[in-house]
């Protein structure tokens, strides 16, 4: 359960990039955030991986007040939110397993764990012949589903894409939306934030409509790309 | 269960350092350029320590050549006694500041004269017309340190047998002593201020080059933080690789290093044939090792340590 209350953001005393927002997101919920650049949808992706934090208010992640989190424990926090990037954010001087495994690398499992998730990880987004890949070798799709195979191999319960398709064809796009959407379907809370109309109406699932920092629109159900 | 547990843990931190270690190796050799950069920049520094050392060296030699010159000479009236000249003797070998005490005789002072001047014929025959030896008995003291001389100077001056001694020779040797330990220490303080700002600056630049390939990598350390790695674990294998540019420096420095050295050795032998540089060095190669592996390890590990901090604020 994700809660933001009374939530504000300000930047340099003036530019207000969230603008108290209230807004509950249910466990395996898919949301896609929609609105204008600068409407504020990164902004609240980025306070629920704790790289920003509220000027006033709350956000609340299963009961943990997140600006409460010690600077130590944000790592904790971060491995279990997976998180997926319109630049991909991937390691170039790793290879696409390696990428992968990093992940892993990081909490200390055990080299024989971290092998067999990986390449079971890479199958579910169809990538298993390309682990000694680097970025660079691999196409604009292919390095989103190198990203989204990363955010999953924690098993997270909550996947955050931030324009994931945005530098993707019309063809990748719909290969990743496909593959948060089967991830949604095993429980995982998806939040997704777009500008692309066709991805958010083919999902048709809750559509949270942002301009200027605020919420004008929460369409619970069967949602339109709606600005 | 307990110690199921604390074996898990000891086992996974293994793990994590195994991961950092190799994870360092890895970075080191997929950007082969700016670890060869890096590397130069650190070799040359290090190089630059082998020169502070080298001219350590130097100084050493100077100043115990200096020391072994400087003695004290006291020569005898010819109205006095051997006996007086031996009780001299005696008193001085009971002062504690002094090494050893060599007493030349009249005879053997002439004797000496003769056979240093044999080649000359007109010395020769000016002796030969001498009725009289004209040449002082003497004794020559050293003092176990430098310091000691000035005592020594006082012990002879108040001996109750001062009148039988014609002249106390320090104060002749001394000015010409003092100048030249004056300079040579105005050599080592140059030197040593030259060679340490050196150092400052090769520190500076292996610290930038250091500082700069991290920056270029500026975008992974974010990655890095947002998969939810710590930072030790983001720190590690650039400390690791930063280690192991001084590791190879110093490889490269000693690599260069000893033939210069040798190199250097060859010609100083024609000017100064008492310096063995390179018998110096080669003697001393556990201890170069050492230093140079040493301070190559902490200025690559410590110059990542601090460059990447900046990196590491959430």
């Amino acid at each position: 359960m994700i809660s933001f209350k009374k939530v504000t953001k300000q930047y340099n005393g003036d530019f207000i990039a969230l603008d108290n927002i209230n807004l509950e997101i249910k466990d395996g919920e898919f949301v896609s955030l929609v609105g204008p650049s600068g409407a504020g949808k990164s902004t609240l992706i980025k306070m629920l991986i704790r790289e920003e934090t509220p000027t006033s208010g709350q956000v609340i992640l299963d009961d943990i007040d997140l600006a409460e989190v010690k600077n130590t424990e944000i790592p904790f926090l971060r491995r279990k939110i997976g998180a997926i990037f319109q630049d991909f954010k991937l390691l170039d001087s790793k290879t696409a397993f390696e990428n992968v495994a990093f992940a892993l690398e990081v909490s200390g499992v055990p080299a024989e764990e971290i092998k067999t998730d990986v390449m079971q990880v890479l199958g579910i987004v169809g990538l298993s012949g390309k682990g000694a890949n680097f970025p660079r070798e691999l196409s604009g799709g292919e390095k989103q589903r190198i990203a989204i195979a990363r955010a999953l191999i924690h098993r997270p319960k909550i996947i955050l894409a931030d324009e994931p398709t945005g530098n993707l064809d019309l063809v990748n796009s719909y290969e990743v939306v496909k593959l948060l959407w089967k991830i949604n379907e095993i429980g995982t809370t998806v939040i997704l934030a777009t500008h692309d109309r066709e991805i958010v109406n083919t999902v048709s699932k809750r559509v949270i409509s942002m301009e200027h920092g605020k919420i004008v629109r929460d369409q619970t159900q069967d949602g339109k790309y709606i600005i | 269960m307990s110690t199921n547990r604390s074996h898990e843990h000891a086992e996974q931190t293994t793990q994590s350092f195994e991961r950092i270690f190799s994870s360092g190796w890895t970075n080191f050799k997929r950007s082969s350029f700016l670890s060869l950069g890096a590397t130069g920049v650190m070799a040359l520094t290090l190089l630059v320590f082998s020169g502070l050392l080298v001219l350590n060296f130097f100084t050493n030699e100077t100043v115990s050549y200096l020391d072994a010159k400087v003695d004290v000479s006291v020569y005898f009236k010819n109205s006095a006694k051997e006996d007086q000249v031996l009780k001299v003797k005696n008193d001085l070998e009971g002062v504690a500041t002094v090494a050893k005490v060599n007493y030349l005789s009249r005879e053997q002072a002439l004797a000496d004269f003769k056979e240093r001047h044999k080649d000359n014929q007109l010395i020769q025959d000016s002796i030969a017309e001498l009725e009289e030896n004209p040449l002082q008995a003497s004794l020559n003291i050293k003092a176990k340190t430098t310091d000691g001389y000035k005592g020594i100077v006082d012990f002879l001056e108040q001996h109750n047998l001062r009148d039988s001694m014609e002249k106390i020779n320090f104060y002749e040797n001394q000015v010409a002593i003092d100048r030249i330990r004056g300079l040579s220490s105005n050599l080592v303080l140059w030197g040593l201020g030259g060679s340490l700002f050196l150092a400052l600056v090769a520190i500076m630049v292996t610290f930038n080059t250091i500082r700069l390939t991290i920056y270029n990598k500026k975008q992974e350390i974010e990655i890095m933080r947002l998969v939810g790695a710590s930072n030790w674990h983001i720190r590690g294998p650039f400390m690791v690789e930063g280690g192991i540019y001084g590791l190879f420096a110093a490889l490269l420095a000693l690599i260069i290093f000893y033939p210069a050295v040798y190199y250097a050795s060859g010609k100083l032998a024609v000017v100064a044939p008492s310096l063995n540089l390179f018998g110096h060095f080669v003697g001393n190669l556990g201890w170069m090792l050492l230093a140079l592996i040493g301070s190559g390890l902490a200025l690559g590990v410590l110059s990542s340590f601090i460059a990447i901090r900046r990196h590491l604020k959430i």
